[in-house]
């Protein structure tokens, strides 16, 4: 049985080495961030605010119900993107 | 597997390599490669821009035109020419003649093909396109400098693009985000400056509205002095003529304007945070000069103070939809105004504040 000489075994160790980074390399990708865009409610009359999905048509500015706490308008104060994996979801 | 035989297997790849490198083989492998890995791209362009026309057809068709690829091919290469740049008398007036010819032909082009749709809507189509013909022409450049490189073998053209394609791609994907908002009417990045003027607005007492060149003047009341609001007219894709407004709007008032200030969105350097807000001195606004120059030669003639007002975004935040600490920052960004003119006019004084950027999304 023949043993393979050390400078040999450092090649092909080298060699397995770079295969793996390279294709570590290549399989490595940005982890992507997904978005959904919500809107900010406010009361202007006692500062209620509440965060909504954004429903098609609406827009800053626009009066959409009631406040639950005192019954005045509620108007659209901002229509933003948030990180989905950051919206804490009831239920 | 014995000495002798690894030995031999050691030589031939060295002299294949040694072949390589004397024959200059290995640069055509290489180009190879790159022209493969560019061509790839270029395929994954050729589908968005197919995907992204399609989105835009379907809702020029659903607005009642028949026959939309005949508008959007019209659109697709449109071009404007830039004015002689090596004579620069009146090189502002032509840039603006030449601009502005271009913005109102493309309009003039989507009016006509759709008579009956509203201002809204004609200016989300505009956009569209525009983004469209943006995507058309990366497309088209890109196969040009691909094709001629592989034609005459010129590996380092080849090795330029293959370099500069990770961030081409990134503009491209951008710019696919930015259909989104423009299709929807969601505000984007840029509306930041009209945002805040839209808020600060809600925070006075208004006392008349006009608008003059698609930009808005809304005169108002605030902190006990006469503030002009300037912004883009909203709640369209539109950017107006806060410039030409604004030079219009000193000389009406014959001079007699105590502050001038602007706030706009800037494009942050790396490492800076999204949101960051900066104060500073000069007209806030990126359009290629005649807006700029205008409110530059107002200020200047009549010695008023011009400051700005930037926040920070990265090129991605500032065309796709408003994120949530561009939003926050906008609440910021107001108070900063109102610090001004309360630290730099006395009650009673005349400040001119114009929203510079895209109004989509927001109204007034």
């Amino acid at each position: 049985m023949s043993y393979l000489d050390p400078y040999t075994v450092f090649t092909i160790i080298l060699v397995i080495i770079l295969i793996v980074y390279m294709f570590m390399e290549t399989k490595k990708k940005p982890a992507r961030v997904e978005y959904v865009t919500r809107e900010l409610l406010v009361c202007y009359s006692c500062g209620f605010q509440v965060e909504r999905d954004h429903e098609p048509g609406d827009f800053i500015g626009l009066v959409k119900g009631k406040c639950p706490r005192c019954g005045g308008d509620l108007k659209i104060k901002g229509i933003y993107s948030v990180d989905k994996s950051k919206i804490l979801k009831a239920g | 597997m014995d000495s002798d035989t690894i030995s031999l297997i050691t030589q031939i790849i060295w002299l294949a390599i040694f072949i390589l490198l004397i024959t200059g083989l290995n640069q055509k492998i290489q180009m190879r490669i790159w022209a493969m890995d560019i061509r790839n791209k270029l395929n994954i362009i050729k589908r968005i821009i197919d995907e992204d026309r399609m989105r835009v057809e379907k809702i020029i068709s659903n607005l009642g035109y028949k026959t939309p690829a005949v508008l959007v091919d019209r659109v697709l290469d449109f071009f404007v020419i830039e004015p002689v740049g090596i004579e620069p008398t009146d090189i502002i007036k032509r840039l603006d003649h030449t601009l502005r010819t271009g913005e109102g032909t493309l309009r003039r082009f989507i009016e006509n093909s759709l008579p009956n749709v509203g201002k809204f809507e004609r200016s989300l189509i505009e956009t569209s396109m525009e983004i469209l013909s943006g995507l058309n022409l990366i497309y088209k450049v890109i196969r040009h400098y691909l094709l001629t490189g592989e034609r005459e073998n010129n590996w380092i053209l080849l090795m330029q693009l293959e370099l500069v394609m990770p961030t081409i791609m990134k503009y491209v994907e951008t710019y696919h985000m930015a259909l989104d908002p423009f299709t929807t009417g969601k505000p984007i990045g840029d509306s930041l400056g009209p945002l805040v003027v839209y808020n600060l607005v809600e925070k006075s007492k208004m006392l008349s509205k006009r608008v003059v060149d698609d930009t808005s003047i809304i005169e108002a009341w605030l902190e006990d002095r006469r503030v002009l609001f300037v912004k883009a007219e909203g709640p369209g894709s539109n950017v107006g003529h806060p410039g030409a407004v604004i030079n219009s709007l000193v000389e009406e008032l014959k001079g007699s304007v105590d502050l001038i200030i602007t706030v706009d969105a800037a494009l942050k350097l790396e490492g800076e945070d999204t949101g960051s807000i900066a104060e500073g001195v000069g007209a806030a606004i990126g359009d290629p000069g005649p807006e700029k120059i205008a409110i530059e030669r107002a200020a200047t003639k009549y010695n008023i103070p011009l400051r700005a007002i930037v926040v920070k975004m990265d090129y991605r935040e500032a065309l796709t939809v408003m994120r949530k600490e561009i939003f926050e920052s906008s609440l910021k960004a107001m108070e900063h105004v109102l610090r001004l003119i309360r630290e730099e006019t006395k009650p009673n004084s005349t400040v001119i504040v114009a929203g510079i950027g895209n109004t989509i999304g927001v109204p007034l």
